[in-house]
């Protein structure tokens, strides 16, 4: 297998969130029309980004619950904000975390394909829980009416 | 002497809870302020005085005036109502101590409330009955008071502390003052001054004198005939002379009527002439506004977009704030893609035992690009180190082979399954425009920031502008009817210039007529004089001559009263204003009083360079009538004798005006109880803005009070609570 292709593996991914989490999404995400009394962002894939490294850097990971109660936004990982980098970001970040994904750089060299499927599978679980984990956190501000309602909501909250 | 209010206290009455002796404001000769925020019973003192002279009080809901019997239940502070057990009876008052020259007065109105049910805001819980007024005198020397039981003498006690006839240039509240005046009318001047000076009793005289000599002619008339024996050319001559004076009365009625004509064309022509000014104005700063608007509009859609996409900044690979708090991934993926190529080209190493040093680099493929690359080799030299790479050194095969590398790795034989060096050379290649930026984003976030910032602040200007402009439109509009257009004003205009052309062409005819018919008969009453025969007795000649004479005098003494009235009022109505607009920045143009060709008063402001200023603001138009309603006071030759009580008369008038009108009222009535919340300022210890603390220090200030009422509070527990500064 090729990086190219490995990377493909990746990127043709749609990580999913569970379906509890649509109402947060819908409030602090415009998908381009609507406006709530919060700061939003754009497509619900920032969002998402924006809540998976929240829950990183939080160390809150959530597993999702079974796959029937959970929804992708249509959008596999290669196409968010495909006009730059930032997927290649995001992946530097994932792939520092292998321990606690459990795979070893080098040991991927010499892995069968269906092995790397796995460890590809690994890879979006982990971003699926940690972006649960995020959105959790949201959710909760948001129900206990405790969301900061600034502009600088969502960075404010990055920082800390 | 004049009237002056020595206290007043309050017994139950709205707010003002508790006896008359709980409630005392004291008040001195001078000027007298009591300074409360909205809602902190200023129109209710106000009301006070309405009860005493008018047995009403402005029902606040309606801002219609009400008999006090019909509001009583109203009238009753909630706590006193609450207080009162069914059955039991409370007393609602309010007690006024005046003093002139010679009396001090007290005078007490109330009634009785008795409690029959539960509700105490409903009128049918209560049963009300109206005490009689109670007024009590002293002299100033005895200490102690004697009622006074004549019910006419009470009403007359009343009535003097402020004439009723005066009550409206000397008792009012807030806006009432834009109805004092009314400078669209002349008639309302000529009132005030009718009103406020002695003119009128000049006009007494001369109506008093002209009955004299028309009383002494008929008795001469009568005389001359039971005197003189077929005297038909005395009695044709006396006729003659009856006819010209019905012809003369004739001539004068019409003139009354031509000046009303004049006079009303010449109003209309005013008004429009404003209204001509006013939209040209109007067009002018509709231009303006439309341009601010336009201009505000931008800016706050600019503002609103940028808060909008300060989100975006996160994804943004200018300024990545999505980096932000990752500074240890980028360390690391370094020891990560390190510890990882060392494992992997020990691999590649093992597979190629060749040439072991071949393999071992550790930078990305295309790290340095091959054109550089091909440049070093070119020219022998490391542009990276900045040293010397000679072609058969170390140095220059290491650059060789780096440039090699694509080719070199094509002909490698397979060492890993699968080979993902350039995975994970990529990805640190591609990430850089993110992780570069993590310094940075702190710096980032605090100049959105300012940039925010300063987006508000322009926005906040240009909405200030914008403001002050509709502000000046809403101005005009005051003195201006926004609806008619511009033909219906252009020949309503043009009707009122003919018609002032054709009253002033009958008004000269007419007063040529009537001078001439009055010299007519002047040499008519020669001839009568001459008709009569000598032996009348000499006391009736005597007396026609005499109240002749008199009824001319008086005539004459009253135009010029007349005259020095409206130059006097010119002094002093300037006078006034100037010190109103004192602290003003404003460009004082002058009030100009002039005798109009129908003989009534004329009222112009005009600006330095003798033009008529239309328009100004509605606090400026206050400024104006009262600086009228003074010199009218001030013009009069016996002094003023009453006091000046005013519930928020600064409410239009802007913070500049308020020091200049204190010194003002000071200056022009004996005594003023003036009432404002401008002076009020909740957070400071003693309730006084900055000018408030910069007025009471004055001399002319005697006594100021401050009304605190805690709005935290259940209206049934609230009570007018008053603290004394001065």
């Amino acid at each position: 297998m090729t990086s190219q292709e490995f990377k493909s593996q990746i990127l043709v991914k749609r990580p999913r969130y569970a379906n509890s989490r649509i109402p947060a999404i819908d409030i602090l995400a415009n998908k381009g029309s609507r406006k709530s009394e919060y700061s939003q962002f754009g497509p619900i894939y920032e969002l998402y980004i924006y809540a998976f490294l929240l829950g990183l850097k939080r160390q809150i990971r959530l597993p999702l619950p079974p796959r029937e109660l959970t929804s992708d936004f249509g959008l596999e990982i290669g196409r968010w904000k495909r006009d730059s980098t930032l997927t290649d970001f995001l992946l530097m970040i994932i792939f520092t975390k292998n321990d606690e994904i459990g795979f070893d750089w080098n040991e991927l060299e010499d892995m069968e394909a269906t092995e790397i499927t796995g460890i590809v599978f690994k890879v979006v679980t982990f971003i699926e829980e940690y972006a649960n984990g995020g959105l959790e956190y949201l959710h909760g501000l948001l129900d206990k009416g405790e969301l900061d309602n600034s502009h600088y909501m969502f960075i404010d909250m990055y920082k800390r | 002497m004049a009237s002056i209010i020595n206290s007043i206290s309050f017994k139950n009455f709205f707010n003002y809870y508790g006896d008359y002796y709980d409630t005392r404001y004291e008040f001195e000769e001078g000027v007298n302020i009591v300074v409360a925020d909205n809602g902190a019973g200023k129109s209710k003192f106000f009301n006070a005085f309405i009860w005493l002279f008018y047995d009403q009080i402005l029902d606040s809901d309606d801002k219609i005036k009400k008999n006090i019997k019909d509001v009583a239940v109203k009238i009753i502070s909630d706590k006193a109502k609450n207080e009162t057990s069914i059955g039991d009876n409370v007393d609602t008052g309010i007690q006024i101590e005046y003093s002139t020259g010679r009396f001090k007065y007290q005078i007490t109105k109330s009634f009785t409330a008795t409690r029959l049910s539960q509700k105490i805001t409903d009128f049918n819980s209560w049963q009300i009955t109206i005490n009689d007024v109670q007024v009590n005198r002293t002299d100033h020397i005895l200490p102690k008071y004697t009622p006074v039981y004549d019910a006419d003498e009470k009403a007359t006690i009343i009535k003097q502390l402020i004439l009723p006839t005066l009550r409206q240039y000397s008792f009012f509240q807030g806006e009432e003052v834009d109805s004092i005046i009314d400078f669209g009318k002349k008639s309302s001047i000529e009132e005030a001054v009718r009103t406020l000076t002695d003119i009128s009793k000049y006009e007494e005289l001369v109506a008093l004198t002209k009955e004299f000599k028309d009383k002494a002619e008929k008795d001469l008339n009568k005389q001359t005939k039971a005197n003189s024996d077929h005297n038909d050319r005395l009695d044709k001559a006396i006729q003659v002379k009856q006819h010209l004076e019905q012809t003369l009365s004739n001539e004068e009625l019409r003139l009354g009527e031509y000046e009303k004509l004049y006079d009303d064309a010449e109003q209309e022509k005013n008004d429009l002439e404003q209204n001509f000014s006013n939209a040209e104005k109007r067009n002018e700063l509709d231009n303006k506004i439309k341009e601010k608007n336009k201009k505000t509009n931008e800016v706050a859609e600019e503002y609103t977009n940028f808060l909008e996409t300060i989100n975006n900044r996160f994804f943004d690979g200018s300024f990545s704030w999505i980096s932000l708090g990752f500074d240890n991934v980028v360390e690391d993926f370094q020891a990560k893609i390190q510890h990882y190529r060392e494992l992997h080209f020990e691999k590649k190493t093992l597979k190629n035992i060749n040439d072991p040093n071949k393999h071992f680099h550790f930078l990305p493929i295309d790290s340095p690009d091959t054109v550089s690359l091909k440049n070093m080799i070119d020219h022998e030299h490391c542009y990276i180190c900045n040293r010397p790479a000679l072609k058969g050194s170390d140095e220059y095969d290491y650059i060789v082979k780096l440039k090699n590398r694509p080719t070199d790795i094509k002909n490698d034989a397979d060492y890993v399954k699968n080979n993902f060096s350039n995975f994970f050379g990529e990805l640190q290649m591609n990430a850089q425009p993110f992780y570069n930026k993590i310094s940075s984003i702190e710096d980032s976030i605090l100049k959105t920031r300012e940039r925010e910032d300063a987006l508000n602040d322009r926005l906040t200007k240009l909405k200030k502008e914008l403001k002050s402009l509709k502000d000046q439109r809403k101005d005009l509009l005051i003195s201006g009817s926004d609806g008619e257009d511009s033909m219906t004003i252009i020949n309503r205009y043009k009707g009122a210039i003919r018609r002032i052309a054709d009253a002033s062409y009958q008004i000269e005819k007419l007063r040529e007529s009537i001078k001439k018919l009055k010299s007519t008969i002047v040499t008519t009453e020669k001839e009568i004089h001459d008709l009569r025969p000598s032996n009348i007795p000499a006391g009736y000649l005597l007396n026609y001559e005499i109240s002749t004479d008199l009824a001319l005098a008086t005539e004459r003494a009253k135009n010029r009263v007349f005259d020095n009235m409206v130059n006097l009022l010119e002094k002093y109505a300037n006078e006034h204003f100037q010190s109103l607009i004192k602290y003003n920045d404003l460009a004082g143009g002058i009030l100009k009083f002039e005798k109009s060709p129908s003989g009534s008063i004329l009222f112009n402001y005009i600006d330095s360079s003798g033009n008529i200023v239309h328009g100004s603001s509605e606090g400026f138009q206050r400024m104006k009538k009262f600086s009228v309603v003074m010199a009218v006071i001030s013009a009069n030759t016996t002094k003023y004798n009453y006091p000046l009580l005013a519930d928020a008369p600064l409410s239009a008038f802007g913070s500049a005006f308020t020091e200049g009108f204190f010194e003002a009222v000071g200056e022009v009535f004996p005594q003023s109880i003036i009432l404002v919340n401008d002076l009020y300022e909740n957070d400071d210890d003693m309730k006084l803005n900055e000018l408030g603390k910069k007025i009471i220090k004055k001399d002319f200030i005697k006594r100021v009070y401050i009304n605190q009422i805690d709005k935290n509070r259940e209206q049934i527990d609230r009570t007018t609570d008053k603290i004394k500064l001065k």
